[in-house]
């Protein structure tokens, strides 16, 4: 399939609809859920799938290595090029590539200042014309409410929409049956759209816990695949 | 003769600056091979002694890689220093060749750095084991435990500390040894004085939790240490030989580290180099029989067989015309003969050389797993030397292509005859440099790997031949290529009196998958339309046409050639009559086959604080880059991103005047890339100018 037949056909589109239209710049979208359960995966696909409408967006990652972060880029791109048969997946690659910069603090304590002062300097001086900023692996402390109302400003200042994908400090906080942490649970007040991942059977299922300000406990006729990492519309069959 | 098994031939080889002259130099002092240390950039403004090139001396940095033969505790080891600006790389591969172990040196701040990738896989290519060294641990900031993770996450090095330091940054004062379990200190005025003490009550529990991680990694390798875990009777032999047997199979990388420049925790490097290192048996080489099909020919380090040697490197220095070779089968003696199989020329050896540092020392002969050089044997980089008339040749090593050309002009009469004399030279010097005369502008275009490369080779014509130069712009290797199939049918024919000029060729030209290979020819004729003797005709005629492609000149690349179908005429066809109608075929198709400009794109790595960030984005931004990442470790930063060459000029002075001189950066080559629309259009109408203007002339 060519890529304007692939994007339509994406099961992001059922994934839009579910929060009205998608999440909206100025909006902060959180997807959370247990340790290793696939927030990332997720939140790659979502950015992949905006890449391929030639949105620009900016993955920040505090990992070590920005290698993982791009190999997860690769990974979600070869499965869906593969499994939707992509015509012309190399260019299409090449091009998608262009609209990604990725954003790595190595130091587990870096201020929200400090973050969002470099993601400035990508946009303003860097003349990266951001339409979402993807923050994978987002820590949870105590003044994350205040964090989070800088972001917010900042979404709104630049005109662009934010995601995180989230996991709690500890394990040993309680969840609930949608994957939502007590700690984010909390902190829900402050977010547009909260997703849970849970593993139901034989995949994960996303839940849309809060949307677009509402809270709701509404299952999102999506799963993700536990094989290929992509999220995929429920009735279809899972990669074996 | 020495015994082969106390020989050692290692390359240190890494990131540009890391400090791996400061080292050799160190190595050199230890081993008495000099009598002081003088400093890269040193006040004495002596200059390290392996950069013995002025143009090394003046801006601090390695050019040639340098070999010299040290000393160590009854060891013959050879030592090569390497360069680690980009640029030079061949002399980083060619090294390598030859080598069979290495030291990668890392800064204890930078940790593992984009050229220490780059070197990383070039020592896996020629599957070289190696030991790490992580250097400048007197610097702020220094961290060998995470350089070490570094090692681990970035380069996938299976890496284990060998020693843990004793203080860092200015409090760096020696090492503790994992394997003896003693502190090790460094007294004197240069660190020569070695002082062994118990390791310091604070670093007690440290040094035994890294023992036991080093154990856990080494006992792989070795299942009497692992016996001798269980029952708690380890011994440093076993360690030893069991931290040998990693490194020998590649799968573990020992971590050394120390302060070169404070002179510290060099001797238990060298101790490294001899007990974990290879020797040139436990290496195995291999040439190809050309007379065998290239056949692969396992050679064995026995000095009693027919000699095979390799010249890995030329050098026309301060002793003339010197050829380094690497021996690796029989004997080398004064007065033999050689065959090179390459231009199949015999030659006497007349003068056979060991290199020390900063002197040379005559020699009668050589034994195989030796480097050694020849004096004035006409030669070039890379080729084989045997004994009798074996037709062996030594497996190639990888040439980068040059992706930088300038054109030069001679100043006047007398330095045009030194300039061509240079150019021959330094052609056969470096595989990576290339020289020819345009046949449109009738310019001489030097071509190389970047900027700084070509900038030395005109210096050197200056210095060393008396050639003085004018250059021009630098201008970047395009290459054309095209972006879809387009059919051809062309018939070339031509009466004038007598016999005439008959041929037809019809098949197509589409892109090529992959850039493995930049032109395949494939004949589909069939019935002879076209007689068979004139399909190569054919054959010719393309790659003749591929040489300059019409849009700007620049070799077109990626072609798939396919011909189906065509016509002869039994007199007026020849090869000349069907190589032209393939070169109007060609050129037929090419136009609707939408040709592009490609340009060379430059991986570029910047680092510097964080606080110039900014700056160092907009610096990419201008120059039609693409940040591929940004990465923040406090107050540093590294920005990696891709750019291409062609914007690349001028680079280091605007980002020097925007971070006041506090950021870095390196780049290679990565791939091509189209260049855009309104750039291939400026391009394009240059060359048609450009064109008018010599066919004014
Ligand atoms: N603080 C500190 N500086 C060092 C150390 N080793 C080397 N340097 C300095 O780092 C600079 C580069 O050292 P070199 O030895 O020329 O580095 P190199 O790796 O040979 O550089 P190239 O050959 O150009 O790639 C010099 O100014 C050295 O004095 C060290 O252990 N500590
Ligand atoms: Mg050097």
């Amino acid at each position: 399939m060519v890529k304007e037949e692939l994007i339509a056909r994406s099961p992001l589109r059922v994934f839009e609809t579910s929060i009205h239209g998608g999440l909206g710049k100025g909006n902060l979208g959180v997807l959370t859920s247990r340790k290793g359960v696939g927030k990332t995966a997720c939140l790659v696909h979502i950015a992949t799938d905006k890449l391929l409408r030639d949105h620009h967006v900016i993955h920040v990652s505090f990992s070590q290595n920005v290698d993982h972060v791009l190999s997860w880029y690769e990974d979600i791109f070869e499965e869906i090029s593969r499994i939707k048969h992509l015509e012309h997946a190399r260019d299409v690659h090449d091009e998608i590539v262009r609209n990604r910069v990725i954003m790595n603090f190595s130091q587990k304590d870096v201020a929200i200042d400090q973050i969002i002062s470099s993601l400035r300097a990508m946009i303003v001086d860097g003349g990266f014309k951001a339409d979402a900023v993807m923050f994978d692996g987002y820590r949870l402390s105590d003044d994350n409410c205040e964090d989070l109302g800088r972001i917010r400003d900042f979404a709104q200042e630049m005109d662009l929409e934010v995601w995180f994908s989230v996991s709690a400090l500890s394990e040993d906080v309680p969840y609930d049956e949608f994957g939502v942490s007590a700690p984010v649970k909390e902190l829900c007040y402050y977010i547009d759209v909260l997703i849970g991942l849970t593993f139901v059977d034989d995949h994960v299922a996303l839940t849309l816990v809060k949307d677009q300000g509402e809270e709701v406990q509404k299952h999102m006729s999506l799963k993700l695949d536990p094989k290929s990492l992509l999220i995929m519309r429920e009735d279809e069959p899972l990669q074996t | 003769m020495s015994d082969i098994k106390n020989m050692r031939n290692i390359g240190i080889s890494a990131h540009i600056d890391s400090g791996k002259t400061t080292l050799s130099e160190r190595m050199l002092f230890y081993t008495k091979r000099i009598h002081a240390i003088h400093e890269v950039r040193g006040k004495d403004g002596v200059g390290a002694t392996m950069d013995s090139m002025e143009l090394e001396r003046e801006r601090g940095i390695t050019i040639a890689s340098a070999a010299t033969n040290v000393n160590w505790k009854g060891y013959s080891v050879n030592i090569i220093d390497t360069p680690g600006h980009v640029d030079f790389t061949i002399e980083v591969e060619r090294s390598l060749r030859v080598l069979d172990g290495a030291v990668l040196v890392l800064c204890s701040v930078g940790g593992v750095q984009s050229q220490s990738i780059t070197v990383d896989r070039q020592m896996k290519r020629y599957k070289v084991p190696r030991i790490a060294f992580i250097n400048k641990c007197d610097r702020v900031g220094a961290n060998p435990y995470r350089v070490k993770d570094q090692l681990v996450q970035k380069l996938g090095h299976n890496a284990v500390l060998m020693q843990i330091p004793i203080g860092l940054e200015d409090k760096l004062e020696g090492v503790v040894d994992l394997v003896s379990m003693k502190a090790i200190y460094f007294d004197g005025p240069s660190g020569e004085e070695l002082r062994e003490e118990a390791i310091p009550a604070h670093l007690q529990d440290e040094a035994m939790a890294k023992r036991e991680e080093l154990l856990d990694a080494v006992s792989m390798f070795s299942d009497e240490l692992m016996e001798a875990m269980l029952e708690d009777q380890v011994s440093e032999e076993l360690i030893m030989d069991a931290v040998r047997a990693g490194t020998l199979s590649q799968e573990l990388t020992p971590v050394f580290m120390g302060s070169a420049y404070k002179n510290k925790g060099i001797q238990p490097l060298m101790d490294g180099v001899i007990q974990y290192l290879p020797n040139p048996t436990q290496v195995q080489n291999i040439a190809l029989d050309l007379d065998q099909d290239e056949k692969e020919i396992v050679l064995e380090s026995d000095p009693s067989k027919p000699t095979v040697a390799l010249a890995f490197k030329l050098e026309d220095g301060q002793y003339g015309q010197l050829t380094y070779i690497r021996i690796y089968q029989g004997t080398l003696k004064k007065g033999d003969e050689l065959y090179n199989v390459r231009s199949r020329k015999r030659f006497k050896v007349g003068r056979l050389i060991k290199m020390h540092a900063d002197s040379m020392e005559d020699i009668s002969q050589a034994y195989c797993g030796d480097i050694a050089a020849l004096f004035a044997v006409d030669c070039a980089s890379g080729d084989t030397f045997t004994a009798g008339s074996m037709n062996l040749s030594m497996t190639s090593m990888y040439v980068p292509n040059p992706v930088i050309s300038l054109a030069i002009k001679a100043k006047d009469k007398n330095a045009q005859g030194n300039m061509a004399k240079a150019l021959n030279r330094f052609s056969k010097e470096d595989p990576t440099f290339r020289t020819y005369v345009d046949p449109e502008s009738s310019q001489t275009i030097i071509q190389g790997m970047g900027e700084l490369h070509l900038e030395v080779y005109v210096e050197r014509m200056k210095r060393e031949y008396r050639a003085e130069v004018e250059v021009g712009q630098p201008q970047v290797a395009y290459r054309e290529a095209i972006s879809r199939r387009a059919d051809f049918n062309y018939t070339h024919k031509k009466q004038t009196g007598g016999s005439g000029q008959y041929a037809r060729v019809a098949g197509y030209i589409e892109p090529l998958e992959s850039d493995e290979e930049n032109y395949v020819f494939e004949n589909s004729i069939k019935g002879g339309v076209i007689p068979t003797e004139y399909i190569p005709s054919c054959d010719k005629g393309f790659q003749a046409a591929l040489e300059k492609g019409t849009l700007i000149g620049f070799p077109i690349v990626g072609i798939k050639a396919s011909i189906n179908d065509g016509q002869y005429h039994p007199v007026d066809s020849s090869d000349m009559a069907f190589q032209t109608a393939a070169i109007g075929a060609f050129r037929e198709a090419y136009r609707r086959a939408d040709p592009v400009i490609m340009e060379p794109i430059m991986k570029v790595s910047v680092e510097g604080p964080t606080e110039f960030q900014g700056n160092v984005f907009a610096t990419i931004n201008q120059r039609r880059g693409m940040i591929v990442s940004a990465l923040e470790e406090g107050a540093f930063c590294i920005v990696e991103a891709e750019v291409p060459l062609s914007e690349m000029f001028g680079y280091s002075t605007n980002l020097r005047s925007l971070t006041q001189g506090k950021a870095e950066f390196t780049m290679e080559f990565l791939k091509y890339g189209k260049v855009p629309q309104s750039i291939s259009e400026e391009l394009i109408r240059a060359y048609e100018q450009k064109r008018r203007d010599e066919a004014g002339k």
